[in-house]
């Protein structure tokens, strides 16, 4: 049964506007600095792709790591019809999320139907990235493809950073509240009893296999519409787009920030972006991979003393928040 | 266009050499995965850093990287029981996305460890004597992955043996089937897992050392060797060994006809193309028991 009423909108929509209005006070702090404002826009890119892994890998408990396929796959698809077509990413974008959406259901649906779960799952989706790495060297060739210059509404692209941040905030804003919605949805009260136990969850009649592949469908669908967003952040694209130690690494954020909390996925996404950009920025000339060492460790003392990741810390915080804001609103 | 018979002949010699090799590695993982239960993608981490332990040693000592075997084996054995103690103890029955998580960021660690150390060039080892070829008519035999092959086939049936024949491998056996039964039997289950998981790093430092006689250490082939080797598991079935030296055989000559035939490139796909297939239509394995 899901009950949205006005409080659950409430619950759903405000952190959204929140996460919106401060995102948006961030170039001006900077005081339009391009470099502060890119970084921004890639932490956002970064925070939205973690919040999409949070469905599949989150409330579903599937360890997912393809989540660059469908980046690419979308991403390149949208692009590529730029450049060839002239045809808009608005459009683009959406025909990326469906071909994304696409393929999630072709893997997927075999998947599920033959019961593949735990590390066969993971296994499945880190080969996809790779057979997508090796067959986009053989179509799109081992070069980088740089987008030509073309600026305006028209191509979502511009001269500074700042119009392409706004864009994707907003999207961010959007995958917050579903992310926050489907929680509190009927899917999300399956999904999560899908992944506390599996079996338990089919015994008491939930379509087991529907609602995962439900999930992954609409994590796949949300990359493909990213990808187009990620790849003009990154300014370029080229096989190397399909990769897999990215695909490890959202899923890092993921479990870092806890399984299935938005608040500890979301602060996750945003502290490692900017203690990578930190430590690259003034040691990677001497340690390369520094940042990774870093997250390596995170990951293991995470996993062995605190499963439930960021999230027990940010959890608490939002409760006195919401706790606060309610005794206000009411 | 077909290719001559003496290049088909040679690519599956080659792969054949390779699938052994392979079978040392996977039964590595596949013990720790088998008999403990513990998903661990860090497993060709370790061949990395072995590699790169070999390549240190055999360069400084002007020997063959496969004597140096002598020195890796017990130090990542004795490497394995503190990891062991150390971060999978703790991870022992967790759900599998806890274990997989732990074990990423300890191939993580690993593999920037080397990169920061090494950078990201390929070495190898410039002392080798088994770096020839004996020229056989038909086909020419490159000695070094002969000898890797021989050894890593009598090691992988000297394991076969440990285990089937043994009062250790009873225990071992035993564990993998029950655990709780096996302690009820007077098994320290605890020191079972800890010699599994010791002997699966210490033939990843084996395999290291026999790899390292023809091929190069860079900080990435952790991450190809882990994933492949769970492709074999994967294709072999937790049956046994034969199951497991057939599969890495099939893996191992699938990659290197397709190397000869097509391109590089397909070939480092093509096994896993075959893994997903064979999951979708035989999850239990190629050679696993229903």
């Amino acid at each position: 049964m899901t009950q949205v009423n006005s409080r659950n909108i409430f619950s759903i929509v405000l952190p959204s506007l929140i996460v919106v209005l401060a995102g948006a006070t961030i170039p001006f702090l900077v005081g339009f600095n391009q470099y502060y404002v890119l970084l921004a826009l890639q932490s956002v890119i970064m925070a939205s792709i973690a919040l999409a892994w949070n469905i599949i890998g989150g409330y579903a408990g599937q360890l997912d790591l393809a989540s660059f396929a469908y980046i690419g796959l979308g991403g390149i698809l949208a692009t590529m019809l730029m450049i060839e077509h002239n045809i808009t990413p608005w459009l683009g974008m959406f025909l990326g999320a469906g071909v994304s959406a696409a393929l999630a259901f072709i893997i997927g649906f075999p998947l599920f139907r033959f019961g593949i779960k735990g590390v066969w799952y993971a296994l499945s989706t880190a080969a996809l990235v790779v057979i997508l790495h090796e067959a986009s060297i053989m179509i799109l060739g081992p070069f980088d493809y740089y987008i030509p210059f073309v600026e305006g509404w028209y191509y979502i692209r511009f001269r500074t950073w700042e119009n392409l941040y706004y864009f994707s905030l907003a999207v961010l804003a959007f995958i917050i509240s579903l992310n926050l919605y489907i929680s509190r949805s009927k899917l999300g009260y399956y999904l999560k009893a899908i992944r506390e136990d599996e079996v338990a969850a089919e015994a008491v009649g939930i379509n087991v296999r529907k609602y995962k592949l439900l999930a992954l469908v609409i994590y796949a669908s949300i990359l493909g519409f990213i990808g187009y967003l990620y790849i003009v952040s990154q300014r370029t694209f080229s096989y190397n787009t399909f990769s897999g130690p990215q695909s490890v690494y959202v899923a890092i954020i993921g479990i870092v920030g806890g399984l299935g909390s938005v608040s500890g996925v979301f602060s996750a996404a945003l502290i490692l972006k900017i203690v990578e950009e930190y430590l690259r920025g003034y040691l990677g000339g001497v340690l390369p991979g520094l940042h990774l060492l870093l997250f390596g460790t995170l990951l293991i003392v995470v996993g062995i003393l605190r499963p439930e990741g960021l999230s027990s810390l940010t959890d608490t915080l939002t409760r006195k928040i919401k706790v606060k804001v309610l005794r206000w609103y009411t | 266009m077909l290719p001559s018979p003496g290049l088909l002949f040679q690519s599956v010699l080659d792969g054949i050499f390779l699938g052994f090799l392979y079978s040392l590695i996977a039964l590595g993982l596949s013990l720790v995965f088998g008999v403990m239960g513990i998903i661990n993608f860090a497993h060709g981490d370790f061949i990395m850093l072995g590699s790169y332990l070999v390549w240190i040693l055999a360069n400084s000592l002007r020997s063959d990287p496969s004597l140096m075997s002598i020195a890796t084996v017990p130090l990542f054995f004795v490497m394995g029981a503190a990891i062991y103690t150390a971060i999978i103890r703790p991870v022992l029955g967790k759900e599998p996305l806890i274990q997989i998580a732990v074990t990423v960021g300890v191939g993580y660690v690993l593999q920037n460890l080397a990169l920061m150390m090494f950078r990201a060039e390929p070495r190898a080892v410039q002392t080798t004597y088994l770096n020839f070829y004996l020229n056989l008519g038909l086909v020419s035999v490159h000695v070094a992955k002969l000898i890797s092959a021989l050894l890593s086939l009598f090691i992988v049936l000297g394991v076969h043996y440990l285990l089937t024949k043994t009062w250790v491998g009873l225990a071992i056996r035993a564990t993998a089937y029950d655990r709780e039964v096996a302690s009820l039997m007077g098994i320290n289950v605890g020191k079972v897992f800890l010699l599994v998981f010791s002997l699966g790093i210490a033939l990843t430092g084996l395999a290291a050392s026999l790899w390292m006689t023809f091929g190069q250490a860079d900080p990435y082939i952790g991450s190809s060797f882990g994933l492949l080797t769970w492709v074999i598991i994967a294709l072999g079935g937790l049956g046994g060994v034969s199951g497991l030296l057939a599969s890495s055989v099939i893996v191992g000559v699938i990659q290197s006809l397709t190397m000869t035939l097509v391109s590089p490139t397909v070939s480092l796909a093509i096994p896993y193309v075959v893994f997903i297939i064979v999951l979708w239509f035989r999850p239990q394995g190629l050679f696993g028991k229903g």
